[in-house]
């Protein structure tokens, strides 16, 4: 369609689309996001992600490495028949464990909190594995290491002594098998 | 050093931290505390030659 008064781009004063397309452009958008903003946001980054690692250095190096391990009396061997599982708390309360006596006669024991989100872990004497119920983890019952599901790491194994019939804890390992 | 190299030097580095981020944490959470400084230092390092190579790159680039 035309207009008898548009005047044609070459015309002094016009109004035309393809004369005013720079009016598309926002000055302030491109002055602040062009390559070198996105370099430096990359620098940032680079720099941000190094730095986010020093706190764990800084707990490393201030020995939050874990002190001797008391022995702690978990059951009586004779209370725990195969199948069977008993909970516990070492080497602290605020950590779970489990003790299993597992179907084939082998005792077991490992903190109970999920690698995954803390959840409980229990023993599934049917399939002979540990259990995480929130996400369906599996677990390893001879090794504690994840089987299936979203669990990426072992649960920490905690070391067992018989003495005289009763079971105890000695200490305990983080990165095992 | 060429601006090009600048900027693949940098994108590396984001690469290397990325890792060394995650192996960090795994590390961490696995209280092997020697992997922890060794990781630490690496992502430490990679950051500082990144601010580096930016302070070269912004030489050029605004000559």
């Amino acid at each position: 369609m035309t207009c008898k008064k548009k005047l044609a781009r070459n015309q002094k004063d016009t109004n035309d689309d393809m004369i005013n397309l720079v009016d598309n452009l926002n000055q302030e958008d491109d002055l602040k996001y062009n390559r070198r903003a996105f370099l430096k946001t990359a620098v940032g980054t680079s720099v941000a992600l190094g730095v986010a690692t020093i706190p764990f250095s800084v707990k490393a190096m201030l020995g939050i490495a874990e002190k001797n391990y008391e022995r702690v009396e978990i059951a009586k061997l004779a209370d725990l028949p195969q199948g069977d599982s008993v909970t516990f708390y070492y080497p602290t309360d605020k950590d779970p464990a489990l003790l299993i006596h597992t179907v084939n006669g082998d005792l077991k024991a490992y903190n109970s909190a999920c690698t995954h989100l803390m959840c409980p872990v229990f023993y599934e004497k049917t399939q002979d594995v540990l259990l995480c119920p929130c996400h369906a983890g599996y677990f390893d019952v001879n090794n504690g290491h994840p089987k299936a599901g979203p669990p990426q790491r072992e649960l920490p194994l905690i070391e067992i002594e018989v003495d005289k019939g009763i079971v105890y804890a000695v200490g305990r390992q983080y990165r095992h098998g | 050093m060429g601006k090009k190299t600048c900027w693949g030097i940098i994108i590396a580095t984001i690469i290397i931290n990325v890792i060394m981020v995650q192996w960090t944490v795994e590390a961490y959470y696995g209280r092997e505390y020697k992997s922890i400084l060794i990781y630490s230092g690496v992502s430490i390092v990679s950051a500082f030659i990144a601010l580096l190579v930016f302070l070269q790159w912004r030489k050029v680039e605004y000559k």
